[in-house]
């Protein structure tokens, strides 16, 4: 029942990919869980349901704001729009994970070498 | 959003997370269907996707939490309902936390006021210690004005010394003078103590020099706000103390209360002014050998106590030599002011200690039946825990939730046990002796005492509730693998642990409590030497009349006359120091005619100046002749004295005809009396003499008539106020009761002590019976079904009982024997505070044995006879 793939996410990259898509449109949540699979070609199986407690942390945090409305499919939906401070915070988060990301494949490729 | 309105707003916050979730399940389904699921197998899809949708909504809402107030709040609700559940186990840990913590909370109190704060209102008050004189026996007793000069003159460990000698004051204008407690003091008293005018100022620095020159009065703050009703143009105003005018130059701050721990004194006027107080009493002050005052001392800083003890035991030795013929033998001791002699600390100093320990003891038993029951509950519910942990719950968050349970429990017992301690706090008098009580502070509940009280809780909760919790989270681990029974033995061990531990501490305390009750049963059987019943007192004041000698012996005559002749009263006497009063009393240098002292003996005798007829009103058998009224300064001076005087000083001589000098004078021996106890009922026969008040006047200490009548106790003490004012109405009457009152005040303290403590052990006692009866009942439940096989087999009623009594014998024996063994340390500990009591008491020790026992065994019987009448069928097929 439970993906274990989805666990293996660090902590913070759902915000993160979250963030990201909604800076090009915003979008609900279901919108954004299509998205996430689809972008990753489905190498992502993120549970759908966890994308919600993440929705609900940017919320908190001033980096996303909500509004009820309607959906392309005309469902009463809630609609999620990125913040300056959450364009703010995605790119530093980009740029930290990026080095992070770097680091980690200097030592994976040494391990190879 | 802010946090006010996220708070706030929270409902409506989770409400959308539900609605949102519901919305995301429905589009998911309806595309499934699109694809050509049913209905039904789409919402099942739908919901696998998405994943756990209580937990995820959880997690959701979470995010919006103060986690740690919420889930607080949480478990604060949900253990209310545990505990709602079981309402006798829940009531039981509230009512024995509340009158644990009650007891506990109360003594606090008292001790807090007599004790710890002996100084309210004083700046800095840990760095003013007492300098106390001790005499060639090494006895405490008061300080000399001169030795306190110089002490100030010459010590300098300190930044300053303060001298103050408490005593009574009559306020005011002939009849309308009222009695108050005042102090004669340095002038630098309120500056040495760091004390702040509320109103006008203190005195002037040089108020010590000339004597009589500074009439001079401060006004404690309560008095002016009850007197002048806080007016504040009192200074100036002219104020008649002991019919001398003194004008009031201000008034101390609220909190203060003078020099005398838990005593509140309303008056201060400088020492220089002892002559215009005591008319008779002013050449006090240029007398080494009248030691009155008490001295408090500063320290300077960065000098420590050890460094000042050692400066003032040295200077003292010093100071003995020089001034060989008053203070030959004589010492100085600095003592924090928690252990000075003065006032009514000294002797309750250790029983309150040892209430405090014995309260201790007993919220030490509390808290471990406390723990106990809430352990035998986390067993109940292990099931449910188990549950929660494989729901997955972490074990901290299972810990967590027995605590709370354990906190409330333990805050609202704490609260009903605080609320009776506002009212307990005032019964601190019952401590006191009747004389005693009418001048003490009330101790009150304040913030030290609340302070203490929130510590108390939190030890009980933490010390209740660790146990119990790390206990039922550990089986709720086993119990979410298997559903084996071994945490079940961990869990017994555990409790059988705790019921040992109470059945031993409740031992300790009833031991405790037997000896102290020993201890007051055999003093009270010792016979004081004379006969108080049906004797009436009353005290008077002649110096706060402003009499003289001469004037004080007539009035003294008269109302002895007056009295005399009232229906029913067969002798009246007076005295100036009443048998078994605390107090240390005076003193005189003595030398005896024959007698040749050994070098350093200690020939100070305790003496009373007495009127005619003292020894026939206290039936007290004399040899030889009494007093007569013609025993006066015109004639040979007498004297007499006790039979271990006569041992002691006159053994193998005639005592009648002995001659003695005391006072430049010398003394003929006319009579000698039994032994009677002087002092405390425990005291051996000290020697002791008698002179007659027309030859020795020493008004200091006042008079107290003594009136041995066959009217009722309290309308012969009437009779002795209505003679004393027939005579003169304005002289000042005070300790008016019956004798036995009076003589019993030191011994009402330790029935009070030994009272409390049979109460603290019975409670120790009950707790423990409740445990052990827990304990029991438990392992017959678990066991219901063996020994319903038992009996199926045909075991009889007395192999049932074998079955249980070899559980509860060993928790009992166990429990005995470590009891005893502590109570024999806890005995040897507090031997010093009992009277005729060995350190091995068996009585005592075999009856809180046998108690225990009792207790015991009626806990056990109850789930003992459930045992017996268990049906075996019934027993079978349960399960």
């Amino acid at each position: 029942m439970t993906d274990t793939k989805s666990r293996d996410l660090f902590p913070g990259a759902l915000e993160m990919m979250a963030l990201r898509l909604l800076k090009r449109e915003p979008m609900h949540g279901y919108a954004l869980v299509q998205r996430i699979q689809q972008a990753s070609n489905d190498l992502l199986q993120v549970e759908e349901g966890s994308l919600y407690p993440a929705l609900q942390r940017l919320l908190k945090d001033g980096l996303v704001e909500a509004e009820w409305g309607v959906s392309a499919t005309n469902r009463r939906v809630r609609i999620y729009r990125i913040t300056r401070a959450g364009i703010k915070h995605l790119t530093s988060e980009v740029t930290s994970f990026e080095r992070m990301l770097e680091g980690i494949n200097l030592v994976l490729t040494l391990e190879r070498a | 959003m802010s946090w006010f309105t996220q708070l706030f707003h929270r409902r409506r916050l989770y409400d959308d997370l539900a609605d949102e979730i519901r919305a995301h399940l429905d589009e998911r389904a309806a595309e499934l269907e699109a694809r050509g699921m049913s209905p039904a197998q789409a919402r099942d899809a739908a919901r696998r996707a998405f994943g756990n949708v209580t937990s995820i909504e959880e997690r959701g809402r979470e995010t919006w939490e103060w986690p740690a107030l919420d889930s607080l709040l949480i478990d604060v609700r949900y253990g209310l309902r545990q505990l709602r559940r079981a309402p006798t186990v829940s009531a039981i840990i509230v009512v024995t936390l509340a009158v644990g913590i009650a007891a506990a909370t109360t003594v606090f109190s008292w001790t807090r006021s007599v004790l710890l704060n002996p100084l309210s209102g004083a700046a800095d008050a840990d760095r003013v210690l007492a300098l106390e004189t001790t005499t060639a026996s090494g006895s405490w007793t008061p300080t000399s004005w001169l030795d306190y000069r110089d002490y100030r003159k010459y010590l300098t460990s300190f930044d300053g010394l303060a001298a103050a000698f408490p005593t009574s004051f009559a306020v005011g204008e002939d009849s309308h003078a009222e009695l108050r407690r005042g102090e004669l003091v340095s002038a630098n008293f309120f500056d040495v103590l760091g004390v702040r005018p509320a109103v006008g100022r203190f005195f002037p620095s040089n108020g010590d020099e000339a004597e009589g020159a500074e009439p001079t009065a401060v006004v404690g703050y309560d008095y002016w706000q009850a007197r002048w009703h806080g007016d504040s143009t009192i200074v100036g105003r002219v104020v008649t103390i002991n019919h001398y005018p003194f004008t009031i130059i201000g008034v101390a701050s609220s909190s203060f209360h003078g020099s005398m721990p838990a005593e509140r004194i309303d008056v201060w006027v400088p020492a220089a002014m002892l002559g215009q107080i005591v008319p008779t009493g002013g050449w006090w002050l240029r007398d080494r050998g009248t030691r009155t005052f008490r001295v408090l001392a500063r320290l300077k800083d960065g000098v420590t106590t050890g460094a000042a003890r050692a400066e003032v035991e040295a200077f003292t030795a010093r100071m003995a030599k020089a001034n060989g013929d008053v203070s030959k033998g004589m010492g100085g001791m600095l003592l924090p002011l928690w252990k000075s002699h003065w006032g009514i600390q000294d002797g309750l100093r250790a029983p309150l200690l040892l209430l405090l320990a014995a309260c201790g003891l007993m919220l030490l038993v509390v808290s471990v039946n406390t723990a106990n029951l809430l352990l035998a509950r986390a067993i109940g519910r292990r099931r449910e825990l188990g549950l929660r942990f494989a729901l997955g719950a972490q074990r901290g968050r299972l810990i967590r939730l027995l605590l709370t349970e354990a906190s409330i429990l333990a805050v609202t017992g704490s609260a009903l046990g605080f609320t009776a301690t506002i009212w307990l706090t005032h019964s601190l008098r019952y401590l006191l002796p009747r004389f005693a009580s009418s001048s003490v502070l009330d101790p009150h509940v304040d913030v030290a005492v609340l302070g203490f009280t929130v510590a108390l809780t939190a030890a009980v909760a933490l010390f209740a509730g660790v146990a119990p919790a790390l206990h039922a989270s550990r089986e709720a681990l086993v119990e979410g693998m298997n559903r084996g029974a071994i945490g079940t033995v961990h869990a017994s061990r555990l409790r059988g642990a705790l019921v040992i531990a109470e059945m031993s501490l409740a031992v300790v305390s009833l031991v405790l409590a037997g000896l102290f009750y020993d201890s007051f049963r055999r003093t009270r059987a010792v016979s004081p030497g004379f006969n108080a019943d049906h004797v009436a007192m009353s005290a008077v004041s002649v110096t706060l009349a402003g009499y003289d000698s001469a004037r004080a012996q007539t009035l003294l005559r008269d109302v002895a006359e007056r009295m005399r002749r009232e229906p029913g009263t067969s002798a009246v006497s007076y005295t100036d120091h009443v048998p078994l009063s605390l107090g240390s009393g005076s003193w005189e240098d003595l030398r005896i005619e024959g007698y040749t002292p050994e070098p350093g003996e200690n020939m100070k005798l305790y003496r009373a100046a007495i009127g005619p007829d003292y020894f026939k009103t206290l039936n007290i058998a004399l040899d030889g002749r009494d007093f007569t009224l013609d025993d006066d300064s015109a004639h040979a001076r007498v004297m007499i004295v006790n039979e271990a005087f006569v041992r002691r000083f006159l053994s193998g001589r005639a005592a009648l005809g002995a001659r003695v000098k005391g006072w430049g004078n010398w003394f003929t021996i006319i009579g000698v009396s039994k032994d009677v106890k002087t002092y405390r009922l425990t005291d051996s026969p000290t020697p002791y003499f008698y002179v007659p008040v027309r030859q020795v006047y020493r008004p200091e200490h006042g008079y107290t008539f003594l009136a041995r009548s066959e009217v009722p106790p309290d309308e012969a003490v009437r009779l002795v106020g209505q003679a004393v004012r027939a005579i003169d109405p304005t002289v000042p009457v005070f300790n008016a009761m019956p004798l036995v009152d009076y003589i019993a005040g030191p011994l009402q303290g330790q029935e009070m002590a030994a009272r409390l403590l049979a109460l603290l052990s019975g409670v120790a006692a009950a707790l423990a019976a409740i445990g052990l009866y827990g304990v029991v009942s438990y392992a017959m439940a678990q066991r219901t079904k063996e020994i319903g096989v038992r009996i199926a087999l045909g075991a009889r009623p007395g192999d049932v009982l074998r079955v249980v009594g070899v559980q509860a014998s060993s928790l009992i024996l166990i429990g005995l024997v470590l009891g005893l063994g502590g109570a024999v340390g806890v005995a040897r500990l507090v031997s010093s505070m009992l009277y005729a009591v060995g350190k091995g008491d068996v009585p005592v020790f075999a009856g809180a044995a046998a108690t225990m026992i009792v207790v015991a065994i009626l806990a056990v019987s109850v789930p003992a006879r459930r045992a017996i009448r268990i049906d075996p069928l019934a027993a079978l097929r349960a399960d």
